[in-house]
């Protein structure tokens, strides 16, 4: 009953009740937006209890630059936007962890750790998104993610990522061809 | 849908021609599909207003000397106003003079402070 009143709030209201202390307000944020946010830590990461605890810090770290929040931009590109810095973050910080203690530093399949899913089908074909995400150049990863996973258009991607539109149609392209190879290996 | 088809979806959604949001939602039909474990929203909860969490703790302090910032500036910018107000009412201009306060002061009148005649 209490829910079913805050799903019908809007994002301002929302935001506006949390910085008052509202914790069911920041709640429906989070329930909101978690699938979204899921498909961007998860895809390039992959389904791991890591990718969980991302989720969680792009939630907690919201929460902290909720007062920064000025409505400008909708919420979601606003939380993408923090997604999209974690992810690429922890990325940064895998490959410096596997180029220092492994043989393999360029191979970044060993990144993932694929957990199970409840269908196989679902598995497989979650499971090869992540492995060929996992195989690509990370500034191409980010870029398909977008658009394979969240359906933003070349446009959207430019602003969450801060690029020229120019950029993300170039490098989308250059994906496209290096996904081609990927998946025909896998 | 077979593993080749569905790889063919893939590569057929970063053309440039296709909607990207029919082509996510196609490929979350087949399968695809990325979410947390249940319970996640809970957990993040816990996180944030466990008892006296700091990360509660440090938003509401943020949040206060925002509040804190604003009083001291808009009380800073409307002393600044009547202060401006004060000097062209004195002085009459805006010139650096008048911000030394020497707007008004006749030269002869400086040179007599100063020689005593």
């Amino acid at each position: 009953m209490i829910r079913e009143s805050y799903r019908q709030k809007s994002e301002n209201d929302l935001v506006k009740a949390s910085l008052d202390g509202d914790k069911q307000a920041f709640g429906e944020i989070v329930t909101r937006y978690q699938n979204m946010v899921a498909r961007t830590v998860k895809g390039m990461l992959g389904d791991s209890v890591y990718s969980e605890d991302i989720g969680q810090e792009v939630f907690i770290k919201l929460f902290h630059s909720l007062p920064d929040f000025r409505g400008e931009a909708k919420l979601s590109t606003y939380i993408q936007k923090i997604a999209v810095n974690l992810t690429l973050n922890e990325i940064k910080r895998r490959k410096r962890f596997f180029s220092t203690f492994s043989q393999k530093g360029n191979n970044e399949m060993h990144e993932f750790e694929i957990a199970d899913h409840d269908t196989e089908g679902r598995k497989d074909a979650s499971e090869l998104v992540t492995k060929a995400l996992g195989r690509m150049d990370p500034k191409f990863r980010i870029i398909v993610a977008m658009r394979m996973l969240q359906g933003y258009s070349t446009k959207e991607t430019a602003e969450i990522l801060d690029l020229p539109l120019g950029t993300v149609l170039s490098r989308l392209s250059r994906a496209q061809e290096q996904l081609k190879g990927i998946l025909g290996k896998l | 849908m077979k593993v080749t088809d569905f790889k063919e979806l893939l590569i057929r959604s970063l053309d440039l021609e296709s909607d990207p949001e029919i082509m996510s939602g196609k490929i979350g039909e087949a399968g695809a599909t990325f979410r947390f474990s249940d319970g996640f929203r809970d957990k993040v909860l816990e996180k944030l207003y466990a008892s006296g969490s700091a990360v509660v703790r440090e938003v509401e302090f943020v949040r206060n000397l925002n509040s804190v910032f604003y009083r001291i500036a808009l009380s800073g910018a409307a002393a600044i106003v009547i202060l401006l107000i004060s000097i062209f009412m004195i002085q009459g201009s805006f010139s650096f003079d008048s911000f030394l306060g020497l707007g008004n002061g006749y030269d002869e009148s400086i040179i007599c402070l100063l020689t005593g005649n």
